[in-house]
């Protein structure tokens, strides 16, 4: 096919509908260059575009622009507010999640802090039964037929300790303890450990260690500042003889 | 009933002006090609519209016009570093990569993909527009073309819409109106001869 005949098939060739052997005689002239033929598909694209752009005009959705802007990167998707709204839930959800978790982990050291606390007095208690079943164990009353004042019992084990169980002691001020002393005979009181009420009123101490029961004289309580005191700074609500 | 009846192809001139008021889009090729965003939003202002009206016009159905006007614009930004900004015209390239687009969809839902689909796409290649005219485009020459478009006859109306928006080559014209391919080809040649011969002011004979 001539230039001239070709001429009537640019526009078909410029809209991809030209098959078989026109096609390849139209491809064959552009690939040598043929200005002709060139100037041929020029025209044919301008009547193309004049055809195509006869259409009647038909107004896009406005969220086309943004999600075509999107495609390329240029803008957020239109679905940005949903992002935005799901990461702030997802913010909030971990705030609360962050809250409870502090929460439970509060009321998990408190729950190990009393089971250490129960664990404790259970270790203590057996150490004062033990104590209590050991022969050399003597015990001294206190306080019976006195209705005021505290009432109850020294344990002293020379190889154990001193054991002081007591029931009706006095309310103790905030910021104070019990503490107890070993007054020997003659001598000056050693301090021998503080302690709080295991119950209203009443409470057990235990002084662990041997004990030298020959020159022991007195065992002794006094209310004392919480940090203790190196020698009773108050008038002492329990005073045992203790002379073996 | 004939297709034509009920399928008339319609000359309108509201994308034509848009077209028309646009010729001159250098700078927007070339922001295009330096990858500025705002470029973007630029070239979608001036041929959104223009390419979401032709696809709904060969699509018929808005979600995937939608669609394809998407890929338009990003087959156009994927490919502007291609483009001679000294001497391309951009509307008539997003006007035909928005057709083929269209074109190649409905190629894919009737089953007749296969070689057409690179052929449309090394159609839209930016190269082939370097040596685009705006001066080929002009509300007289538009004017005239219609005018022509306006004498054809029904038939050669049909293939021009066959052709145009519904993608079909003579072979699949002939089979779709049930006449012989030769028939059919005459329609095309004379029908598009007749616009041509209108545009450069040659009487038709």
């Amino acid at each position: 096919m001539n230039c001239e005949e070709l001429k009537d098939l640019y526009e078909l060739y410029a809209l991809g509908v030209l098959d078989g052997e026109e096609k390849d005689e139209a491809d064959a002239h552009l690939a040598r260059g043929c200005e002709t033929c060139r100037k041929s598909l020029n025209d044919a694209l301008a009547i193309n575009t004049i055809l195509l752009a006869s259409s009647p005009s038909v107004a896009p959705p406005r969220r086309l622009k943004h999600r075509v802007m999107a495609s390329v990167g240029v803008e957020r998707s239109g679905w940005g507010w949903a992002a935005a709204l799901a990461a702030a839930c997802m913010l909030v959800v971990a705030l609360w999640l962050s809250v409870q978790e502090r929460h439970r982990a509060t009321e998990l050291a408190d729950a190990r802090r009393t089971l250490m606390q129960i664990s404790a007095q259970r270790d203590s208690m057996q150490q004062a039964l033990n104590f209590l079943n050991q022969p050399e164990t003597q015990q001294v009353g206190f306080g019976k037929g006195q209705p005021a004042p505290p009432r109850g019992n020294v344990f002293v084990n020379p190889r154990s300790g001193v054991l002081l169980i007591s029931s009706n002691l006095p309310r103790l001020d905030p910021g104070k303890v019990f503490e107890m002393w070993l007054i020997p005979k003659g001598g000056a009181p050693r301090p021998a450990g503080l302690f709080q009420p295991t119950a209203p009123g009443s409470a057990y101490h235990m002084l662990s260690g041997p004990v030298d029961v020959s020159t022991l004289g007195v065992v002794a309580v006094t209310v004392e500042p919480e940090a203790g005191s190196a020698a009773p700074t108050t008038t002492p609500i329990i005073a045992v003889q203790v002379g073996f | 009933m004939l297709l034509w009846k009920i399928l008339p192809l319609a000359f309108t001139f509201g994308l034509l002006e848009i077209l028309l008021r646009f010729k001159d889009d250098a700078e927007l090729a070339r922001r295009l090609k330096a990858r500025e965003p705002h470029a973007m939003s630029d070239l979608y202002d001036r041929y959104g519209r223009i390419a979401f009206s032709l696809i709904y016009r060969i699509v018929r159905n808005t979600a995937a016009t939608e669609d394809l006007v998407q890929e338009t614009f990003l087959r156009v930004w994927n490919r502007a570093q291609s483009f001679d900004q000294q001497r391309g015209s951009l509307g008539p390239w997003v006007l035909t990569v928005a057709r083929n687009r269209a074109i190649d969809y409905l190629r894919s839902i009737d089953g007749r993909m296969s070689a057409g689909s690179m052929e449309l796409d090394r159609l839209e290649n930016p190269a082939l527009f370097s040596d685009f005219e705006d001066s080929a485009l002009s509300m007289d020459r538009t004017r005239r073309l219609k005018s022509a478009f306006e004498k054809l006859s029904p038939n050669q109306r049909m293939v021009i819409e066959l052709a145009y928006f519904e993608g079909l080559s003579q072979t699949e014209m002939a089979e779709r109106m049930k006449q012989p391919l030769g028939t059919v080809k005459t329609w095309v040649r004379s029908a598009l001869k007749a616009l041509r011969e209108e545009l450069s002011g040659v009487a038709i004979a």
